[in-house]
């Protein structure tokens, strides 16, 4: 497959964002089965006869070809491999969503493989019209871990297993701790914990609790800058 | 060697077109000053005049001298039907078709969630006044097929929902003497999937 460390072909991707570069080159970021996050720039894609202009849209596993041996690479050559996903209404919403989450957490030029796989059947989830707030939650657990933020959920600060119908605060970095030991963090039962820790998101109270869990910890990591299509998805509710 | 301000700010100037960067911008500016004294006065005259008459038609948001523009004026145009189009070009090639002959409302952009380009960039405001007249009875969404233009299609169609009135999407497959074996595999997919019934 690697003919060399600077040349890789034949790789599956998936586009997470493209914006215009010079007259009619794009730069496209790619989300990488073996490499991580990589940028390319694609040369002459926005010409109107290119081959590869109506290929480069998010949401669909492509093969890449790409070479350069700086952050910025070169694309090469792009292919269709797989069955085409139709993300629409409200799904292409969630999907816009994970992939500025990616845009903004994940480093370039780091494998993350097990969370490209993960990202693979977030995105089949999201095109057979699964649940979205819970292939969200799923999703944004999973990015946290790979990340390699510790979010543990079955038991608290001191390693005490969590008990289901008591009322915890739970804080970034450090985990559930007794509601009387700190004002940070949030609120939290029990029981959506251990149900988070089993990836059972049946029941409601869970569902609405392990939102406002996901929303802090993001916002923890993410900082004070608002996503984007977070804010599509309110508008578009109201 | 230091440039002069007039020249400075010239550069500066034609910097703002997309695309132009420092060099390019002083190599147009050292072309218009050098070879081109006339077609610069021309070019700082019609911008000059452009930015002074040119307004949005209060009807389809395209680039009109008048309040409101010709082709919204017309008689000649069935004025219950409404093609929602992202650019001023997208009304150029809709025309050449001649195969349309209802009225359009230009977003002048794409939802673009990513780049935080929202649903206040693009003149929803004005497509839902439009509405309020009444008049329509027919919506066509002619978004562009990227996952942008799907964004401000599936944004549109939400936001018209509860109005009552009929709304589509503009149709996609195979071009005009399309042949399987040459077209991309995506639209080739998308045509199967949207595939048409021919008899009932």
């Amino acid at each position: 497959m690697a003919i060399s460390q600077y040349r890789q072909e034949n790789q599956r991707v998936y586009i997470l964002h493209t914006y215009p570069f010079k007259e009619t080159s794009l730069i496209a970021e790619l989300f990488t089965e073996q490499f991580g996050r990589v940028a390319v720039v694609a040369k002459g894609a926005r010409r109107p006869r290119s081959s590869i202009r109506g290929m480069l849209q998010s949401f669909q596993v492509l093969l890449a070809n790409w070479s350069g041996k700086n952050e910025l690479k070169s694309l090469n050559g792009l292919e269709w491999c797989e069955k085409l996903t139709v993300l629409e209404g409200n799904a292409l919403m969630c999907g816009f969503y994970l992939n500025e989450l990616m845009i903004r957490l994940l480093p370039r030029d780091e494998p993350y493989t097990e969370l490209f796989h993960f990202y693979h059947e977030t995105i089949l989830a999201l095109s057979v019209g699964e649940e979205l707030t819970i292939v969200l939650r799923r999703f944004e657990l999973k990015l946290l871990q790979a990340l390699g933020y510790a979010v543990t959920l079955d038991q608290d600060e001191d390693s005490n297993p969590i008990i289901p119908d008591k009322i915890y605060r739970y804080e970034a970095e450090y985990g559930a701790c007794d509601l009387t030991r700190t004002d940070h963090g949030i609120k939290i039962l029990g029981k959506t914990l251990l149900d988070m820790s089993k990836d059972f998101y049946q029941d409601k109270e869970t569902q609405q609790q392990s939102k406002q869990l996901m929303r802090y910890l993001l916002g923890f990591y993410l900082g004070d800058k608002p996503l984007h299509s977070k804010q599509l998805f309110v508008d578009l509710q109201g | 060697m230091k440039n002069t301000e007039a020249l400075e700010q010239l550069v500066d100037a034609l910097r703002c077109l997309p695309g132009i960067g420092p060099k390019s911008a002083l190599r147009m500016a050292y072309h218009l000053l050098q070879h081109n004294r006339k077609g610069a006065a021309a070019l700082s005259s019609a911008i000059a005049n452009a930015i002074e008459v040119l307004g949005h038609c209060s009807l389809c948001n395209n680039f009109s001298e008048e309040p409101i523009c010709s082709l919204c004026a017309s008689n000649d145009r069935d004025a219950s039907l409404l093609c929602v189009i992202e650019m001023p070009t997208d009304l150029i090639m809709l025309e050449q078709t001649r195969s349309y002959d209802g009225m359009y409302f230009i977003l002048m952009g794409k939802l673009s969630p990513l780049d935080g380009i929202g649903p206040k960039d693009i003149h929803l405001d004005r497509l839902l006044k439009r509405l309020d007249t009444g008049l329509i009875k027919e919506v066509i969404l002619a978004n562009n097929f990227t996952v942008g233009g799907d964004a401000t299609a599936h944004y549109v169609s939400e936001l018209l929902k509860s109005r009552g009135i009929k709304l589509s999407r503009i149709a996609r497959g195979l071009p005009m003497g399309g042949e399987i074996e040459y077209v991309d595999s995506g639209t080739l997919a998308q045509a199967m999937i949207e595939r048409k019934t021919i008899n009932h």
